[in-house]
């Protein structure tokens, strides 16, 4: 049975979306069968990670979600288009693909005014986890709680919170937590983003897993270099070596295990 | 469309307009939760797959049949499951409502679907002369 991921920040700007094409490509370069979807219709970014645009990604989940193709029309193979930037060429014939969201600004504004049909977004989840046998699905949610949000987290076996050591997302990630324990999510985990190097990560580990009584599954570091590739390439494929990717490695040890 | 169609076309639009909401999921008492759960996992399933089912489960989570029933008779009385044929082909469907749209005028909206369609065709002539991107 496949095993859902979900990857959810109750804030913005934490660094969700890039964790999560760098997890999911860490779990398909090990040879596992992954997928993202990316559900955070209203501001979608993942596919950037991938090298996609607009004219490259082709269909999108919104067309999915008015019955215009099927799930499986949307699922952009990346094993098969992974462009020339170095990092992604590790995932040249590897089992990975994307559902994107439209990037398009009519498109976005026509699901905010129009609304969706959410048992068709699990279905979709559903017939791609078939379809496409995967063992791995990874939702990438829109920050905040909202309906589709609070799907992906209900059905999830394994779910990521992500926060970086700041008082807001401190309070935000309490939120998110209860309503973890609330769903009865079997795997919780926290992943510390952007965390200062004065600091030590062990300490910041054993705060964070005191205030919430859950494990953090990695603290990772605040660095330049990440800021610098902005988002043009999977950070932790071009440079495996990194303070950065070595943790973001444990994070994927511990969904792995978590299945 | 038949006039048949047309009927089971519109009851199926007031079942998805009554089925539970993602924000109802996280108050539902545990039980209720457990199926839900699994049926949102599965999507659709047969009355004998979800007694496997629950069998299966931890035996600290596990529901009794009786406690299953009760359950299954909740969830479709609120029209959270919807239940389709008898016997061994007795099956659950869930039923997830619809997200509703924006309670924004629509003149807003229009207005911004003319401002996006207006942007579109300036953009128009660069793409020409340099399709590549």
């Amino acid at each position: 049975m496949a095993v859902i991921v979900s990857i959810h920040s109750f804030r913005g700007g934490t660094g969700k979306s890039n964790l999560t094409a760098n997890l999911a490509s860490q779990i398909a370069v090990s040879g596992k069968r992954v997928a993202i979807i990316d559900t955070d219709i209203q501001s979608p970014g993942i596919h950037v990670l991938f090298g996609l645009n607009e004219e490259k990604m082709g269909r999108t989940l919104n067309e999915f979600l008015r019955s215009e193709c099927s799930i499986e029309d949307v699922a952009f193979d990346i094993g098969e288009h992974i462009g020339d930037a170095p990092g992604r060429k590790s995932l040249a014939g590897k089992a990975f693909w994307l559902v994107p969201s439209s990037i398009n600004s009519g498109e976005i504004s026509r699901i905010l005014r129009d609304g969706y049909d959410v048992g068709k977004l699990n279905e979709g989840m559903n017939r791609l986890i078939k379809g496409l046998k995967l063992d791995y699905l990874f939702i990438d949610t829109h920050p905040g709680l909202n309906e589709e949000t609070l799907l992906s987290i209900a059905i999830s076996d394994v779910l990521l919170v992500v926060m970086r050591p700041d008082q807001q997302d401190f309070q935000g990630t309490a939120v998110t937590v209860d309503i973890a324990r609330g769903l009865d999510v079997p795997n919780l985990f926290l992943l510390v983003n952007k965390a200062l190097t004065r600091y030590d990560p062990n300490q910041i580990r054993e705060h964070v897993e005191g205030i919430f009584q859950a494990p953090v599954a990695c603290v990772l570091p605040l660095t330049e270099d990440m800021a610098d590739m902005g988002s043009a390439d999977i950070f932790s494929l071009r440079y495996p070596d990194h303070p950065w990717s070595k943790s973001l490695r444990e994070a994927a040890q511990a969904v792995l295990n978590a299945a | 469309m038949s006039v048949f169609d047309r009927l089971q076309k519109q009851l199926d639009i007031q079942k998805r307009e009554h089925g539970i909401s993602a924000l109802e999921l996280a108050d539902l008492p545990p039980n209720l939760r457990k199926i839900m759960r699994l049926m949102l996992r599965e999507v659709v399933l047969k009355y004998t797959d979800l007694c496997h089912a629950v069998e299966a489960m931890p035996a600290a989570n596990r529901l009794s049949k009786p406690e299953l029933d009760s359950a299954l008779k909740t969830l479709v009385e609120q029209n959270w499951l919807l239940c389709t044929g008898e016997g061994e082909f007795l099956s659950y469907r869930v039923n997830l409502r619809r997200k509703a749209g924006s309670s924004l005028n629509k003149d807003i909206w229009a207005s911004l679907d003319n401002r996006i369609a207006g942007s579109k065709s300036q953009e128009a002539p660069n793409q020409k002369i340099n399709p590549g991107g």
